[in-house]
This record gives structure tokens, C-alpha cells and sequence, in this order.
């Protein structure tokens, strides 16, 4: 390894080499920060540094000159989190130079996420140079080299299939929605029950911008103590409650309806369903079963306008989806691989131009 | 080629559409360079070109409407399709629709340039006069050939929102299903697209019935007969659309049924007294084809 590759580093752990467990270990609390940037400013050698900590993965990134030694920020980080050294050199990986590069482009880009594509890592490691820029940790290499891996990960993402379609249940649920009724938050969605699946869905359409949000449960009527439930729900996501005893007569009035209860019989019956299409013919319906056992009779997708999914189809979907991500992997990485080691060539070229 | 060649231009725009509809396709699943992005369009609007280019070297051969054989009805048909699909476009946008009517473009028009039968050269024929003597009746022609162009751009939506039904029962992504419109889009645009094309259907029936009323012995019992039929079947739907007796699944099929008629009863709407009268001269070019 020459010198000049020893000037950039970057020291991590992310799900590739430590479970949960581990990387919860690792990982630095949100209060710590501050006290662990200070700490690395007496570092013999360093430079610059940024930290990127979420909860899949924590990052430290630096830049520092000849005297530096990784070995040092691995102490330090060992120190910091009261931890064996030998622990950390077990459960985080070391890059230096190009492959520097090549691992921000690929984590900027997602595909080194957990969720193959998922552009959450992006905004993540925008607010981590946002708050490094602001410490006034960063210098020309990390500036530049941050720069140019938000533009990667717009390249893959605009030029490669890594981001194609939704994974994420909640997101399947709202895309379908929006392939039926066009506009998300014109959308009116009521819930019956108030699972886990009923929570995620409801994020991903207010995340949307949908504001008409129903929230009903069967025990919503006699049992005070399991109000709460569907009660909390629906002041979460700033919706309204509807007695469960007239869910069955309100059904017309939704474009939306996702049933999530542990109740063994069907709640909604395809007469019923039909007796509801019946007020508004020409409009769809949207019914989304997340029970198991299912709370919607089968039959009600005969129904005209009516789109009927299980679960199973939309995980089926979900998984489809992240297939065709998985497929653009390899071609996104040779890609991304060729812009890192152009640019970090640049890098030692042009140390102080802007390339 | 010859630029010049009525039935080369056709060709070529049928190439261009071909083209639209290929590249249109492959850019749903692949990004193009930013220069190439809007080449599905810019191809539409040079088959348009050639097309129109086509249309009225043959209006000058005949002097007259291109409306006289299966090839001008078909193309005027396509190219009033085109049209819809360019002035509705201002409006508002679908996706994909230019891909789908790019399609259709290419499918009837490389049939109609295909089965030569259908461009009988009826203005070669002895004593050929003029399609269209009077402008009016020209003007009844040309508003419902218009009108069958938003008919034929309502089955294409029809199609696409069948498509989109399809691939939503099937429960499955599809391959086309993420890149369509919504269902509702597609079903309101079909509704707005059934609203104007039965007002120029009822403004080229008013023009003709005005004629007609002046020189019946120039329009056949058949002729009426199948003009007012279609009148009548569209007029139906769309009173049955918004009193919301027929919609969705059922209404698309109707509309691509009802078009479907509608292009096969082109021959019986014709002039045939014209057709008739053709007798190929002996030094017609296009004298083997019969």
C-alpha cells in the first residue's frame, strides 16, 4: 500500500460482517457524537473525518497525512465504546484509497443496504456531511469525494434497475393504490384493526400526503381497554375512528380498505362488498387483506372494480421487485467501480482541483 | 424511395411509427441518454409528417378528400388518430399513449399498405369524376373520419386500461403494469375521449343529413343505414357511461367492440356508385391488382 492510499480511510461495520447485536455494541449513541468527534480532533495525523451512524451501520471516513494510522482511529473507537480492541478488528472492515471510493458510491448508491436500492442511506449520508460540514470536520478530499458520490448515486439509481419497483410492504401497497386511483393523497383509506402491516401501511400513505385515514377494530365497541389500540392508531396519523358497527354501511365512501385483525371468520363478505359497489359503480375499490387468518372472503374479487390482494401477493410482489434489484447489482457495482477508480485517480492527480 | 410516391411515404411513416412503438416499449424498462429521451415522440411527429405529406399527394391525385379506397380510409383514420393523440397531448398526458397509438399506427397501417387489393386506383377509371363534388359533404366526411380517429384513440385507451386491469387481477408486477396510467386516469380519459368524439360524430351527421335532405339519390339506404347505426351505438354508450350502467371492464370492451365494427363497415359508407363505375385502364400501373 503506498502512502498516498493511506491518506484516505474508512474504518466501519454495517450488517455485511456484524449482527444486530454487535453493531448495536458498536454503533455510537446519538448524545455521543459530539464528544466522539472531539476525541478524534487529538488523533495523531488526521486531517478530516466524518461519521456516518445509523442503525444498520456505523462509518468513520477520514483523511489525514502520512503520520496517520488507521490503527489509531481503532483504538480510539475501542476506548471510545469500552470495548477489546480485538472485538473491533473482529466486527469492522478497513478500506483505504480506491476502495474508499468504491464503498461510499456503493452505500451512497444502496446497494451495500440491507434493502438492496433503498434510498434511505442517501438522505442518512447527506445529513452525516451536512452535520461533519458544520463541525467543520470535513476538508478538500472528504468534500469532494461526498460530492461525488450523491452524483453515483443519482447515476445508478436514473441509470441502473437498483431502485425499480417498491420492497417494502407498506410501499407495494401505496404503489397499487396509486396504479389504481392515481393520486395517493386523494385517496380515502380506512383500516380495520390496528396490526403491524395496518401501522406500516398507514406511514407509507401519509408519508404520501393522504389525509382522509379511517381508523375502525372490532373491539372498538364493547371493550374500552382495546379502544386504546386503534385510538392511538389513528391520533398517530391524525385520522379519524369509526364505530365498528358502522363500518359494514360506510364501506362505499372508501377508495382503500385494509383489514388486519386476528379474527377467525371472514369480516367482510363479498355481499357485502357488493352491496357497497352497488353506491359507487364506476368508482374501484381497493381491499387489502393483511390477516391471517384472512378477514375477506376470496369471492369478493369477482366482484366488478374490485382489486382484492392477500398478503401473499404482496409479498409476492415485493419479493418480484427486489429480484429485478438484485438482478442489477453486478452491472451497477462494475459501473460504480469504474467512476470510484476514476475519480480517485483524479484524486492524486489533481489533489487540490476540483474534478 | 420516392418522396414523392404516395404509397413509399405511407411506408416510411408506418416505419417511424414502428420505430416509436419499439423504442417506446424499451424505455419503459431501460433509461435512454437524455438526448434520446423524447425520440418516441419526435418519431410520431415524422410519421405524422410523411403521413400528411402522403395524404395530400394523394388529395391532389384525386382531387379530392383521400377518403376513396380501404388504404386512404385506414390511413386517414390513423392519421386522425395521430392528430387526437398530438392536440389531446396539450391537455393532458397519459403514459405510454403515444407508445400504444404508435402501435396501432403500425399494425393497420402495415395491413392496409400490405393487402394491395385495398388501394384500388378508382380515380384511374373511365369517366372518373370527382369524389366529393360538393365541399359539404366533403366537410361531412372529413368530421367523421375525425371522429372515428377519437374513437380509435378511445379503444386505445380502452386497451391500455384493460391491460392495467389485467395485470392488477393477475396480482403479479407485470411488465408493463408499473409504467401504465391508473385505471381511473384511463377511465376518465376514456370518457372525456367518448364525449368529443360523439359531438363530431353528431356535427358530420348534422353536415351530411343537410346534404342528404338536398341530393338523396348520392346516399344509399345502406350507407344511412350504417352511419346512423354507429351514431346511435356510440350515442348509447355514452348515455349508458354516465349514467354509470355501463363502466369500467365492460365499457372498454364495448369501446374497442363498437370501433372494431365501425372500421369494418368503412367499405359500406363509402361512395359506391364510384367504386363501381371503376374500370382499370389498360396502361394503369395498377391495372394486375384486380
Amino acid at each position: 500500500m503506498s502512502d498516498q492510499e493511506n491518506t484516505l480511510f474508512l474504518l466501519g461495520t454495517s450488517h455485511q460482517v456484524a449482527s444486530l447485536n454487535d453493531r448495536e455494541t458498536i454503533g455510537l449513541p446519538n448524545d455521543s457524537i459530539q464528544k466522539f468527534y472531539l476525541g478524534m480532533e487529538k488523533l495523531t495525523g488526521l486531517e478530516e473525518c466524518l461519521v456516518l451512524n445509523t442503525c444498520n451501520r456505523t462509518e468513520i471516513y477520514g483523511a489525514g497525512d502520512d503520520s496517520f494510522k488507521i490503527e489509531y482511529l481503532m483504538e480510539y473507537l475501542a476506548d471510545f465504546r469500552d470495548l477489546e480492541l480485538e472485538f473491533i478488528q473482529k466486527k469492522t472492515y478497513r478500506r483505504t484509497g480506491a476502495e474508499v471510493v468504491r464503498h461510499l458510491f456503493e452505500v451512497a448508491s444502496g446497494i451495500d443496504s440491507q434493502m438492496v436500492g433503498e434510498t434511505e442511506i442517501l438522505g442518512q449520508l447527506k445529513k452525516a456531511y451536512d452535520d461533519a460540514s458544520e463541525r467543520n470536520s470535513t476538508g478538500k478530499v472528504l468534500n469532494r469525494l461526498f460530492q461525488k458520490s450523491f452524483q453515483a448515486a443519482k447515476w445508478a439509481r436514473t441509470n441502473t434497475g437498483i431502485s425499480r419497483g417498491q420492497v417494502n410492504l407498506g410501499n407495494v401497497l401505496c404503489e397499487l393504490a396509486r396504479r389504481i386511483f392515481g393520486r395517493i393523497d386523494q385517496c380515502r383509506l380506512l383500516v380495520v384493526g390496528a396490526g403491524e402491516v395496518a401501522e406500516s401501511a398507514l406511514e407509507a400513505f401519509k408519508s404520501r400526503g393522504s389525509e382522509a385515514i379511517t381508523v375502525t377494530g372490532r373491539t372498538f365497541d364493547w371493550c374500552p381497554l382495546s379502544q386504546r389500540k386503534p385510538d392511538e392508531l389513528a391520533q398517530k396519523f391524525d385520522g379519524f375512528t369509526l364505530a365498528y358497527s358502522k363500518f359494514h354501511d360506510s364501506l362505499h365512501l372508501f377508495d382503500v380498505v385494509l383489514a388486519s385483525t386476528a379474527s377467525a371468520k371472514a369480516l367482510l363478505t363479498k355481499a357485502q362488498i357488493e352491496v357497497a359497489m352497488k353506491k359507487r359503480p364506476s368508482k374501484p375499490l381497493f381491499v387489502i387483506d393483511a390477516s391471517v387468518p384472512r378477514n375477506v372472503e376470496e369471492a369478493a374479487s369477482t366482484v366488478d372494480n374490485v382489486f382484492l390482494y392477500n398478503m401473499d401477493d404482496v409479498s409476492t410482489i415485493a419479493n418480484e421487485n427486489l429480484q429485478s434489484r438484485l438482478s442489477e447489482v453486478d452491472r451497477c457495482r462494475v459501473a460504480l467501480s469504474k467512476r470510484a477508480l476514476r475519480l480517485w485517480e483524479q484524486m492524486r492527480t489533481y489533489p487540490s482541483l476540483p474534478s | 424511395m420516392n418522396f414523392h410516391d404516395v404509397r413509399d411515404l405511407l411506408w416510411l411513416a408506418t416505419a417511424c411509427y414502428g420505430a416509436s412503438f419499439i423504442l417506446g416499449m424499451v424505455k419503459t424498462r431501460h433509461r435512454f441518454p437524455n438526448v434520446l429521451q423524447e425520440s418516441p415522440f419526435l418519431l410520431i411527429l415524422a410519421g405524422f409528417f410523411l403521413q400528411t405529406r402522403a395524404l395530400y399527394f394523394r388529395g391532389l391525385e384525386i382531387h379530392g378528400c383521400p377518403l376513396g379506397n380501404g388504404l386512404e380510409r385506414t390511413q386517414f383514420i390513423l392519421w386522425s388518430l395521430i392528430l387526437a393523440f398530438l392536440l389531446l397531448r396539450l391537455i393532458w398526458r397519459l403514459n405510454l399513449l403515444g407508445t400504444f397509438c404508435a402501435g396501432v399506427s403500425l399494425l393497420l397501417g402495415s395491413l392496409s399498405l400490405g393487402l394491395k387489393k385495398w388501394d384500388f386506383p378508382y380515380w384511374q377509371a373511365d369517366g372518373y369524376t370527382r369524389l366529393f363534388k360538393d365541399p359539404w359533404i366533403e366537410l361531412h366526411a372529413s368530421i367523421a373520419i375525425f371522429s372515428y380517429g377519437l374513437f380509435c384513440l378511445l379503444a386505445v385507451v380502452s386497451m391500455m386500461y384493460l391491460s392495467q386491469r389485467q395485470t392488477l387481477l393477475s396480482r403479479r408486477p407485470g411488465f408493463l403494469g408499473p409504467y401504465l396510467p391508473p385505471i381511473q386516469e384511463l377511465d376518465a380519459a376514456a370518457m372525456r375521449l367518448l364525449a368529443v368524439g360523439v359531438s363530431f360524430l353528431t356535427l358530420s351527421m348534422v353536415v351530411g343529413i343537410m346534404h342528404w335532405t338536398r341530393h338523396p339519390e348520392f346516399v344509399s339506404h345502406i350507407k344511412l343505414t350504417v352511419t346512423t347505426a354507429l351514431w346511435i351505438g356510440y350515442l348509447l354508450l355514452f348515455v349508458m357511461r354516465i349514467s354509470n350502467r355501463l363502466y369500467g371492464a365492460r365499457f372498454a370492451k364495448w369501446t374497442i367492440a363498437l370501433f372494431a365494427v365501425a372500421l369494418l363497415s368503412l367499405s359500406l359508407v363509402s361512395s359506391k356508385t364510384k367504386i363501381q363505375a371503376y374500370k382499370p385502364l389498360p396502361s394503369s400501373p395498377l391495372a394486375y391488382q384486380f
